[in-house]
C-alpha cells in the first residue's frame, strides 16, 4: 500500500506491507534509524516519537494509521543548527550512557514538558513511566528534563519580553 | 565513528565526545547498519525446555515466499564449525580438570532449555524470515525438565548431560576447610544465614544483533556487532569457525548496554558468518526482546550459605561458605568462574578473617546458560557478607557499626594477604564507612523512623562495606595507540569496547591532561587499524584503569618522541627544551604540540604515531552505600528515601560520568532488589518472566535520589591510581538496600527473606507476621 505522511517537515510518500509498524517504516524505508526498536511488547519506549505533536510509542502503531499525519522523530527535532532544549539537558547533565534509550527518552520529555512546563517529581516519573533505561538510573535523565524545563521557560520569558 | 563536534554545536563541547550523535539519533548500533544486497535471518527456537529433536522439517521454510536458505545443525557440521567457547577448566575436588557440556550453534539431537537455536531461515527481508520461520517444523520427544537447583539436585532428578551424573557440574572448593572447623568449634557466638541472588536479566537496551559480510578475495570477515571488545569477539569467533584471527574483522561502533552479556559470540554471530560466506551476500539478524530473554545469558542465580564465627570480643573468627551456583542448560565462558573464584576471592571482604572456606557445586537446569551480569559474582558476595554482618549484630545484640569497626583491616596491615590468598594493597574501610554514616545521617535515624511510625509506616537504615577485586584481564597488558593525521586532531586507538561508559571522553581526558591539548581536540576510536594492538575488553571494571593507565603512559611516550622534532624545530638545545600546557618552550620560543605535529606532516606514519602499554592486575575497589527506605505496611509499597555512596575508587578522571557510572550501578542493584526475577515454570521450565511485561525493570523513580561521595585512597597498582568504578554500585546497593528493608521488617518480626522485596511479597511477609491482625 502507498502512506502520504509528512515527516520531519517533509512530505514523503512510502509503499509498503499493510501489516509494517510506524517505526519499521520510519527505520527501514525512511533511513531513520534514530528511532530505536529495543522490545516487542511496547513497553521500552525506544521507539517514541511525536504524531502530530503528541508523543507515540511509533511500535504501537501501524504505518497506515500514520498516513496523512505529521511525524517529528529524534532526527527532526533540532532547529537548523540549534538543538533542542531537551537534547542540550540531557547532555548537560549526563542524562545518557549508551544513548540507545535516548532518542525515545528525548522525544518523550518534550511531550511531557509541553504538558507539564514546570513539571513536579510526580509528573516526571509519570510521563517517563513508560521509558526504560538500563545505564543511567534515571536520576541524571530526571535532572535533564527538569533543567530542559528551565531553560525553555527562560527562553519563553524572554521571548514575551523582546 | 567520533563524529567531529559540529561548531555549531559549541554549547556541547564540555560535555561527552559521545553526546551529540546520541541525542540527535545519529549513532549507529548495530541494527542500523544496512550493507547492499543483504539478507535477513530469523531464528527458530526450541519451545521446549527438554526434548529428543526426532526432525527439523525445513521444506515448507525454504518454499515459502523470499527464503534463500535454511541452516540447520547438518550446515554447521559441514562447514566444520564448532560449538560456543566455554572458558577456562576449574579444578574440581576430585582433582580433575572440569568436563564442559558447551552449547552447540545449532542443536543435534536434543534440546535443553527453551530458546535453544534450532535452525536460521534466512530471506530478502525480515518479515519474510519471520514468516518463514513458522514453517520450520520442529517434532520433539519430550523429556521432563528441572527447573530449578533443588529441582536438579534431587534424588532421580532428570538428568541433562551425560557428563554430569547427578546434573552436577563441578564440585570446588578453596580455603582451608580445617582452619574453619575448628574455628567455629571455640567460636563464642556463630550466626548462618541462607541467601540467594535471583537469576536475573541482563536486558542491556539495544537488542543482540550481528551483521556479517564476506569478501571471498580477501578471505575476509566483517562482523558488525555490540560487543564489550573486539579482540576476545575476533578470538571466540576464530575458535568457533576454525579461521584464524586474523580474517574477521569486528565493528562495533556504538553500542547500546552489555553489562557483562557481550564479552563473546552467541550462535548467530557464527551462522551468519557461515551464511553470508555460504551464500555470497551480506546476512543481518536482529533479535526480538522475546528471544534475547530466553537466548542471552541470564545472571547471578547463586544461592549462597554463610557462617560467621566470632570470639567472646564479636572479632571474626572464620567465615564458610556453602554455594551452588546454577549454570543453566550449558557451558559457556566465564560462567563456571562465577559461583567460584569470583565469589571467593573477595570472601573476606574488608574484615581481617583468619580463617576461610567456601564450597561451591555448579549445578545443570534447563535453564538459559548463566554468566556474568554487572559484577559476575562480586556484588553477590559482597551482598551475602553484608547481610550476615547486620544478622549477627541482630541475633546477638550487637551494634553493627561497632561489629565492623572492629572487624576492619586497618591501613596499617597493607598489603594485607587474606586467608586464602588474595593480596588487598590498600583501603582506609572505617573512614569510607564514618564518612558514609555522616552523609547519610546515620545518627539521626531513630527520629526519622519515629515520624514515619507515627503515620503508620516502617522505616529502615541499612549499609553495606563493599569490597570487589576488579577484573585482572585476560590479555597480559593492555596497549594504545596515537595516530597523528592530517585534519590536526590526535587520534587514539585501543581496543576495549564501550558501551556507554564514555571511553571517547575519559581516555581523551586522560591524554588532554597529560599534554595540556584541549580534550576537544582528541578522539578515542575503538578499534586497531593497524592490527598491532594487544589489550582486554569492557569487563571487571577494568577499562578506565586499563587501557587508561596506557594512556597515560602514551603521555610520555609522546612528549619523548616529539622532543628531537621540537629541538630542531626551536633550534634550541636538548637542555633547554621544556614541554608545558601543550607546547615545547625553549627561552623566548616556543612551538605548540600540534603546530609541531602540523609542520612534520608527510608520508604516513607520521613522526610523532606512538604508542602506551601498561600492565595492570585486580584492583579492590570499596565503598560503603547507605539507604535508607520506608514501606507503607497496607500495601507493601517502599520508598527509597533516602541514598548516600561512599566509593574509593582510587582515582576519578571524569567525575561526571563516575557518578553516572555509580548511578546506573545502584539502580541496578535495585532492579534485583525490589523487582527483577527470571522466574521459570517448575515443571515445564518454561520462562514466565519473558517480556518486559512480566519482567520487572527498575523505571524513573526508584532511587530518586543519590548522593554520590568519595573517599579516594590511590592504588599504586597501575599508573593511573584508579581501582575502577563499572561494578561498585551494584556491590554497594544490594547490601545496602537489603539491609534497609531487613531493618525496617525485622522490628516487626519478620524472618529474613531473599529478593525480590516486591510489594506483594513484602505486603504477604508482613501478612505473615501477623503485622495487621489487630
Amino acid at each position: 500500500m502507498n502512506i502520504e505522511l509528512t515527516v520531519n517537515g517533509q512530505a514523503r510518500s512510502v509503499q509498503c506491507e499493510e501489516r509494517t509498524l510506524l517505526a519499521d517504516l520510519l527505520r527501514d524505508s525512511l533511513g531513520l534509524t534514530g528511532t530505536h526498536i529495543g522490545c516487542d511488547t511496547s513497553q521500552c519506549g525506544c521507539c517514541t516519537v511525536h504524531v502530530d505533536g503528541q508523543a507515540v510509542k511509533s511500535c504501537t502503531m501501524l504505518a497506515a494509521q500514520a498516513d496523512g499525519c505529521d511525524i517529528v522523530t529524534i532526527e527532526g527535532l533540532a532547529k537548523g543548527e540549534r538543538l533542542h532544549a531537551v537534547q542540550q539537558a540531557f547532555s548537560a547533565c549526563h542524562g545518557l550512557q549508551c544513548g540507545f534509550c535516548t532518542p525515545g527518552m528525548i522525544m518523550a520529555s518534550v511531550d511531557l514538558l509541553k504538558r507539564h512546563p514546570e513539571p513536579t517529581d510526580e509528573q516526571i516519573t509519570e510521563g517517563l513511566a513508560g521509558n526504560l533505561c538500563r545505564c543511567t538510573g534515571y536520576v541524571n535523565i530526571v535532572a535533564a528534563v527538569k533543567t530542559a524545563a528551565l531553560q525553555i521557560n527562560a527562553g519563553a520569558s524572554q521571548g514575551a519580553r523582546s | 565513528m567520533n563524529t567531529i563536534i559540529d561548531p555549531r554545536h559549541s554549547e556541547l563541547v564540555a560535555s561527552r565526545h559521545e553526546d551529540l550523535r546520541l541525542v540527535t539519533g545519529q549513532g549507529k548500533y548495530t541494527a542500523d547498519w544496512h550493507l547492499p544486497g543483504q539478507l535477513h535471518a530469523c531464528m527458530v527456537r526450541s519451545d521446549r525446555a527438554h526434548a529428543r529433536l526426532v526432525s527439523v522439517d525445513t521444506a515448507g521454510a525454504i518454499a515459502s515466499p523470499g527464503v534463500v536458505t535454511v541452516l540447520t545443525a547438518r550446515d554447521v557440521a559441514e562447514a566444520g564449525f564448532h560449538e560456543i567457547p566455554s572458558g577456562m577448566a576449574l579444578t574440581g575436588t576430585d582433582g580433575r580438570p572440569q568436563v564442559k557440556s558447551p552449547l552447540p550453534l545449532l542443536a543435534i539431537d536434543r534440546v535443553r532449555f527453551v530458546g535453544q537455536p534450532i535452525a536460521m531461515v534466512i530471506a530478502d527481508t525480515a518479515m519474510a524470515a519471520r514468516d518463514a520461520a513458522e514453517q520450520v517444523l520442529v517434532d520433539y520427544e519430550e523429556l521432563p525438565a528441572v527447573a530449578s537447583m533443588p529441582a536438579a539436585l534431587a534424588e532421580g532428578a532428570p538428568q541433562l548431560h551425560e557428563a554430569h551424573p547427578g546434573n552436577i557440574g563441578l564440585v570446588f572448593e578453596t580455603g582451608d576447610r580445617a582452619a574453619v572447623d575448628a574455628a567455629f568449634a571455640k567460636a563464642a557466638r556463630t550466626t548462618t544465614l541462607r541467601v540467594h541472588s535471583q537469576r536475573l536479566i541482563g536486558a542491556p537496551m539495544e537488542l543482540r544483533a550481528c551483521l556479517a559480510a564476506y569478501d571471498a578475495q580477501r578471505e575476509l570477515f566483517t562482523i558488525y556487532t555490540p560487543t564489550q571488545g573486539m579482540l576476545g569477539m575476533r578470538s571466540s569467533l576464530a575458535a568457533v569457525t576454525g579461521l584464524d584471527a586474523s580474517r574477521i574483522e569486528v565493528v562495533a561502533q556504538d553500542v547500546g548496554g552489555s553489562f557483562g552479556l557481550r564479552g563473546g559470540p552467541y550462535a548467530e554471530h557464527a551462522l551468519v558468518m557461515l551464511a553470508a560466506r555460504k551464500l555470497g551476500r551480506p546476512v543481518k539478524w536482529v533479535g526480538s526482546r522475546s528471544e534475547v530473554f530466553t537466548s542471552d545469558w541470564h545472571g547471578r542465580a547463586l544461592t549462597i550459605e554463610a557462617s560467621v564465627a566470632l570470639d567472646a570480643d564479636n572479632h571474626i573468627l572464620a567465615f564458610r561458605y556453602e554455594n551452588e551456583a546454577d549454570l543453566g542448560a550449558y557451558s559457556c565462558y566465564w560462567q563456571s568462574m562465577i559461583g567460584t573464584k569470583n565469589i571467593s576471592v573477595t570472601m573476606g571482604g574488608v574484615y581481617k578473617v583468619p580463617a576461610l572456606y567456601a564450597r561451591s557445586t555448579l549445578v545443570y537446569t534447563n535453564t538459559v546458560p548463566v554468566s556474568a551480569y554487572r559484577g559476575a559474582g562480586r556484588p553477590d558476595i559482597a551482598y551475602v557478607i553484608e547481610r550476615l554482618m547486620d544478622q549477627a549484630a541482630a541475633e546477638h545484640g550487637l551494634d553493627r557499626v561497632m561489629l565492623r569497626r572492629r572487624n576492619f583491616i586497618p591501613p596499617s596491615d597493607f598489603p594485607y594477604t587474606t586467608a586464602n590468598g588474595t593480596v588487598y594493597d590498600c583501603g582506609e574501610f572505617a573512614q569510607v564507612m564514618d564518612k558514609a554514616l555522616t552523609l547519610a545521617d546515620y545518627a539521626g535515624f531513630a527520629a526519622r523512623r519515629q515520624a514515619s511510625e507515627a503515620q503508620g509506616r516502617l522505616r529502615g537504615i541499612g549499609f553495606g562495606c563493599y569490597l570487589e577485586a576488579s577484573g585482572a584481564g585476560g590479555a597480559p597488558k593492555d596497549a594504545v595507540s596515537a595516530l597523528f593525521r592530517d585534519d590536526g586532531l590526535i587520534h587514539l586507538y585501543g581496543v576495549t569496547g564501550p558501551s556507554g561508559q564514555g571511553h571517547e571522553t575519559s581516555f581523551a581526558q586522560i591524554v588532554s591532561d597529560g599534554l595540556g591539548v584541549p580534550r576537544q581536540l582528541i578522539r578515542y576510536h575503538a578499534s586497531d587499524p593497524g592490527h598491532e594492538l594487544m589489550g582486554n575488553g569492557t569487563g571487571g571494571s577494568r577499562s578506565l584503569y586499563g587501557a587508561g593507565s596506557a594512556f597515560k603512559v602514551l603521555v610520555g611516550n609522546l612528549i619523548a618522541q616529539a622532543r628531537p622534532h621540537a629541538v630542531r624545530a626551536l633550534a634550541a638545545t636538548e637542555a633547554t627544551l621544556e614541554f608545558r600546557d601543550g607546547a615545547f618552550h625553549a627561552g623566548e620560543h616556543h612551538i605548540s604540540l600540534l603546530d609541531l605535529a602540523r609542520a612534520l606532516r608527510g608520508p604516513s606514519p607520521h613522526p610523532l604515531d606512538c604508542g602506551g602499554e601498561s600492565t595492570s592486575g585486580t584492583t579492590f575497589p570499596n565503598g560503603c552505600h547507605v539507604a535508607e527506605v520506608e514501606i507503607d505496611p497496607s500495601t507493601g509499597v517502599t520508598e527509597v528515601s533516602a541514598y548516600t555512596a561512599v566509593d574509593d575508587l582510587g582515582y576519578v578522571v571524569s567525575p561526571q560520568l563516575v557518578q553516572g557510572q555509580v548511578h546506573g550501578g545502584v539502580l541496578q542493584g535495585a532492579g534485583q532488589v525490589f523487582g527483577e526475577h527470571a522466574i521459570y515454570d517448575e515443571e515445564s521450565a518454561q520462562l514466565l518472566s519473558g517480556s518486559f511485561m512480566d519482567y520487572v525493570m527498575p523505571r524513573v523513580g526508584w532511587v530518586p535520589n543519590i548522593r554520590t561521595d568519595y573517599h579516594l585512597v590511590p592504588t599504586k597498582l597501575n599508573a593511573l591510581g584508579a581501582k575502577g568504578v563499572g561494578e561498585s554500585g551494584c556491590s554497594g546497593s544490594l547490601p545496602g538496600l537489603v539491609n534497609a528493608m531487613s531493618d525496617a521488617l525485622r522490628r516487626v518480626g519478620v524472618p529474613p527473606m531473599d529478593m525480590p522485596f516486591t510489594p506483594a511479597i513484602v505486603w504477604r511477609a508482613l501478612q505473615s507476621a501477623g503485622e495487621l491482625k489487630s
